[in-house]
């Protein structure tokens, strides 16, 4: 399951690599879930669009499919690159619905002015076509030349959005005003006006599905300015992946007892003086988290858990002591442990199948462990 | 007391403070809803009552709405207004289709779809409602004004629908006015481009009956005032291009409708109706001609009308196109077999000298000339005596007589010619001869007809056009509406009809030179005229000009001109199809221009890269394979360790670090010996000598 999962993703890149065979028949690649088949609707997940995993659809869903594969195809050829420069090569401009309307109207100006033989009525109509004209050129332009940068995105747990910071750099004198930034396929656009010779960040959020690591999904960025007759968009592709940890368990048992360290020649701690388990006197300088309260309520002693007491016993979360659980249950849990075990100050090591991580505490530490739990 | 607190502002800029306060939506609405208003307010005069009382309601009940915030009216009132909206149009124009109903429909749907006013998206049908409406103003007025008022309209549409499409804060509109002026401003090119080189097309469909106005002016029917309003049009009605030399002045009278029955106070065709009827005549076999003819090529302007309008007179039928048929009134006048709706052009020839409707009846008068005597009982009754007093003045009652007396009186009788006589009254005759004694050519031909009809001799009016001009630019022989002329036939018996034109006795000047008269100032032009004469001359010279400029170019731009503007530029025939291929020479012109500039853009325009890219590719040239971002001093490092000789070396790699410096050199230190400028490295780039490879 966790050597599957690895494979998984090898074939992922196996086919979004440039070279890739795009005749490959789809089957063959996705291995797809029961609960990801679409709806008898089919509609594409709002936040799902495309993010690798896509819908598998039923055979008789040509068009469907016929969209999807060349998504897919379109998708695999745009360069991977988390600074992208809009020039003429990669801005698209087509008419919008609106634009359309617009041609409909002047057709229909145009018509009244042949009729009633008006020489004024051709001036209004062709000055309006010549302002769509320019307007065509204006939104272009507002596009084109706008550098997009990804910064890196922070990991989340699976359920969280994972949100993506996507800045526009603004090189020209003159600023670009209504430029959207979205998810390709959603319709949730951070829209941002950038000043001349300025930048400005927006956010984008998406949903990962699992845990593991995902690539971000492509971005759009589209505007329909000055007049809403034409929309100019650019596809983008950012190489930039985000890590998401497993989603820890909402009420995870108690640490799990520690297990003596090696070297340390006895169980169980001394239990003189009447004291916890590990619990020395406080002594300036220890964390506020780790003083026992409730003895201080009954007797005004200051004492704080001894966490070099209970580094003796070498708190270890193992991926096979984790409950009679589903492989991924086991993770949360272990995810669930490793927040509990931080929150607490603890040092603990991870045992996960192939993996062993040594006793440790700390940030980094946890990031570390998190990580194990992501990928592995 | 030195910080004492301002006083409170006056009330304009608490005003205006508070308008800039105002939340994006409200502002933004109210915006729109003064622009439908500007759009709207030039159309009230043509537009019912209830009509402009329903959009000013609207306006401000939606005003109101935005101001307050409060939420728009249900569905179920816009349908309430919409249906009586439409019921009233039906009620007041009588029909739902046409020019007038559909003006009211559209300024109607306008005003009540900005109560459904909602988002941003909603007000694209405002826009396109807007756009129409600006159309519709047109069909009344084509004036400089109201092309001023058009062009503010289309840019504050333009700055809305600009401002819609920002969806970030509260953008000021002034933003989007600037981008709206520019966007303008770009697209004027296209404007001017497609204006003069679109082919003007004839009506697509039917003849909207007394909407179109015909452009030669002419009817077939003259009320006392119809010819006059004429007179001020400038605009052309037809063209000549004489085989020889033009005839003179005198003899250029160009046929119109002849009209001969007299109601009293208006004027028709023989048999009334609008003339076609006259057309079912059989032509006159008496026409004789005499003299050499002159042959020419006339062009006609468009007109709602079938009249082909020729030199007196034409005995053979004019070369129309095919598909175009001629037929000859009984008077002379040649009709086509179909309104001419587009430029039409064709050969004629006619002879100066002529004579008809002689019928060699002993000096009996011939039965069909009843229609030329008669008179309405009752009208005009001191021109009847008059006329009793010249028959019998006259020797021998001769008709010849009574004509000449009619224009000797015409002549010393203290009459004059003018364009504005004042409002005719019931007895337009006996106005004229006695009362007002001025008129135009009109008046002139009316009561001379009168007279002579009770003298006893048959006459009729002539309509058409006299004179002309010569265009200096192209040699035609111009004739514009302003030369519309009314003149009069008598029948003499042993010569037939023969024109007379009283309006020469009247004023010599009228006929046989080109002499159009100015209508008397106005009430400004008046006072202004008193203070300082010159003044009002020079201004009302310069807005004759502007406003003959106006109309020349924008307003008169016709066919015609079009074709003219095609011979201008060297094609030999030109026709509608030679236009478009001049607009789909420009278009590929354009997308020319668009693919060159996309080349250009994709290559590098940074200077400094460019030179660096030139000397990287040497280097390959020269067998050093360095990346495309490898840096200038990475590349002096790889041509220091290269295995040339070091007098090759050496001036390359000191140019590569000098490249580096320049770019990256502090701002202080910049042109100087250790970080030359660009256009130095650029010279020495071309002086350095490469290794050529192994």
């Amino acid at each position: 399951m966790c050597t599957k999962a690895v494979r998984w993703e090898l074939n992922q890149h196996e086919f979004f690599a440039p070279f890739a065979n795009p005749w490959r028949p789809l089957r063959s690649v996705f291995e797809f879930d029961i609960k990801t088949i679409a709806t008898p609707a089919f509609p594409v997940r709002a936040n799902a669009a495309f993010d690798h995993h896509p819908p598998a659809l039923p055979w008789w869903a040509w068009r469907a499919r016929l969209r999807q594969r060349w998504a897919l195809w379109w998708q695999g050829r745009l360069p991977r690159t988390d600074t992208l420069l809009l020039t003429q090569r990669n801005v698209y401009i087509l008419p919008t619905r609106a634009g359309w309307m617009l041609g409909v109207t002047l057709a229909v100006l145009l018509i009244g002015s042949i009729n009633y033989q008006l020489n004024l009525g051709y001036a209004l109509t062709f000055l309006l076509a010549g302002c769509a004209a320019a307007g065509m050129v204006v939104g272009h332009g507002t596009l084109r030349g706008l550098a997009l940068q990804m910064a890196p995105p922070e990991p989340v747990f699976a359920g969280q959005l994972a949100r993506l910071g996507v800045t526009l750099i603004n090189n020209r004198r003159t600023p670009r005003w209504a430029i959207g930034v979205a998810l390709q396929g959603t319709r949730q656009w951070a829209w941002a006006d950038v000043a001349a010779g300025g930048q400005t960040t927006v956010e984008v959020a998406f949903a990962p599905p699992r845990r593991g690591q995902h690539a971000v999904p492509t971005l759009v960025a589209e505007t329909r300015f000055p007049l809403g007759s034409f929309r100019v968009w650019a596809p983008w592709q950012p190489a930039a992946r985000v890590l998401v940890y497993p989603a820890p368990e909402p009420q995870p048992p108690a640490l799990p007892a520690g297990e003596p360290a090696p070297g340390s020649g006895h169980a169980g701690g001394a239990r003189a003086s009447g004291e916890f388990d590990g619990v020395r006197g406080y002594q300036r300088g220890d964390p506020l988290k780790l003083v026992v309260w409730k003895k201080y309520a009954r007797s005004g002693e200051l004492v704080s858990r001894d966490t070099q007491q209970v580094q003796r016993q070498a708190l270890w979360l193992d991926y096979a002591r984790a409950g009679p659980l589903a492989p991924e249950a086991r993770l949360s849990r272990l995810t669930a442990w490793v927040l509990a075990a931080d929150a607490q100050g603890l040092d603990w090591g991870l045992r996960l199948p192939g993996i062993e991580i040594a006793v440790d505490g700390g940030p980094a530490h946890r990031l570390r462990c998190l990580e194990a739990l992501a990928t592995c | 007391m030195l910080n004492a607190t301002p006083q409170t502002t006056a009330s304009h800029t608490r005003w205006l403070s508070r308008l800039q306060q105002l939340p994006r939506e409200t502002r933004d609405t109210l915006f729109l809803l003064a622009l439908v208003g500007w759009i709207v307010l030039p159309q009230v005069p043509h537009l019912p009552a209830w009509c402009s009382a329903l959009v000013a309601v609207v306006l401000l009940w939606r005003g109101t709405l935005a101001l307050t915030g409060r939420p728009l009216p249900h569905r179920a009132w816009l349908i309430v207004l919409l249906v009586a909206a439409t019921a009233a149009t039906r009620v007041t124009h009588g029909a739902l289709l046409g020019q007038d109903a559909g003006v009211t429909l559209v300024v109607s749907l306008l005003a009540l779809k900005t109560l459904e006013l909602r988002a941003r998206r909603d007000a694209l049908v405002i826009f396109f409602l807007g756009f129409f409406t600006l159309l519709t103003g047109f069909f009344h007025s084509q004036s400089l004004a109201s092309a001023a008022v058009m062009l503010v309209g289309v840019w504050g549409l333009l700055t809305a629908l600009i401002n819609a499409h920002r969806p970030v804060g509260q953008p000021p509109l002034r933003e989007s006015a600037a981008l709206a002026l520019r966007m303008a401003l770009a697209g004027a090119p296209v404007m001017i481009a497609l204006f003069v080189f679109f082919p003007r097309f004839a009506p697509l469909w039917g003849m909207p009956t007394g909407e179109l106005r015909g452009r030669s002016g002419l009817s077939s029917t003259m009320t006392v005032g119809n010819v006059a309003k004429l007179a001020l049009d400038d605009g052309i009605a037809l063209r000549v291009r004489w085989d020889g030399a033009p005839p003179p002045q005198r003899e250029l009278y160009f046929r119109g409708p002849v009209l001969s029955h007299f109601d009293g106070q208006q004027w028709t065709a023989r048999g009334g109706g609008d003339g076609f009827e006259a057309a079912l005549g059989p032509p006159p076999r008496d026409l004789q001609v005499s003299g050499a003819p002159i042959g020419y090529e006339l062009t006609l302007e468009p007109s709602a009308s079938p009249w082909l309008l020729t030199l007196d007179a034409a005995p053979q039928a004019p070369e129309l196109p095919p598909g175009w048929r001629a037929r000859q009134t009984p008077d002379l006048q040649w009709m086509a077999n179909r309104p001419v709706t587009a430029l039409l052009r064709y050969r004629a020839q006619s002879w100066p000298q002529f004579s008809y409707g002689q019928t060699g009846w002993d000096g009996r008068l011939p039965r069909q000339l009843g229609a030329e005597l008669q008179l309405p009982a009752g009208f005009n009754p001191r021109t009847v005596a008059l006329a009793r007093e010249l028959r019998a003045a006259a020797p021998g009652n001769s008709p010849q007589a009574i004509v000449q007396a009619a224009l000797q009186r015409l002549r010393s009788g203290g009459y004059s010619y003018t364009l504005e006589p004042g409002i005719a009254a019931r007895d337009s005759a006996d106005d004229f001869w006695f009362d007002a004694k001025a008129g135009f050519c009109e008046h002139i031909a009316s009561a001379f007809v009168v007279l002579l009809r009770a003298a006893g001799v048959p006459a009729r009016i002539v309509t058409g056009f006299q004179g002309g001009e010569i265009n200096g630019l192209d040699g035609y022989w111009v004739v514009r509406n302003a030369d519309a002329h009314a003149w009069t036939e008598v029948w003499l018996a042993g010569r037939g009809w023969v024109r007379v034109d009283p309006t020469g006795a009247v004023m010599p000047g009228r006929v046989g030179q080109t002499q159009r008269l100015r209508p008397p100032p106005g009430l400004v032009a008046g006072a202004i005229g008193t203070l300082n004469p010159d003044l009002l001359r020079q201004l009302r010279a310069g807005w004759d000009a502007v406003n003959n400029r106006w109309n020349q170019w924008v307003l008169n731009y016709t066919q015609g001109r079009q074709l003219d503007l095609l011979r201008g530029l060297g094609f030999e025939q030109p026709s509608w199809e030679d236009l478009g291929k001049v607009l789909a020479g420009l278009l590929t012109a354009a997308a020319l221009v668009g693919a060159a500039w996309a080349r250009w853009e994709r290559t590098q325009h940074d200077p400094w890269l460019r030179l660096l890219d030139a000397a990287r590719r040497r280097l390959r040239a020269a067998g050093i394979e360095a990346a495309d971002s490898t840096p200038p001093r990475e590349l002096a490092h790889l041509v220091e360790h290269a295995p040339w000789a070091a007098e090759l070396r050496a001036p390359l790699s000191r140019w590569l670090l000098a490249l580096e410096r320049q770019r990256y050199a502090a701002p202080g230190a910049r042109g100087s010996s250790a970080a030359p400028s660009l256009a130095t490295l650029r010279r020495a780039f071309r002086q350095l000598r490469w290794p050529r490879p192994s």
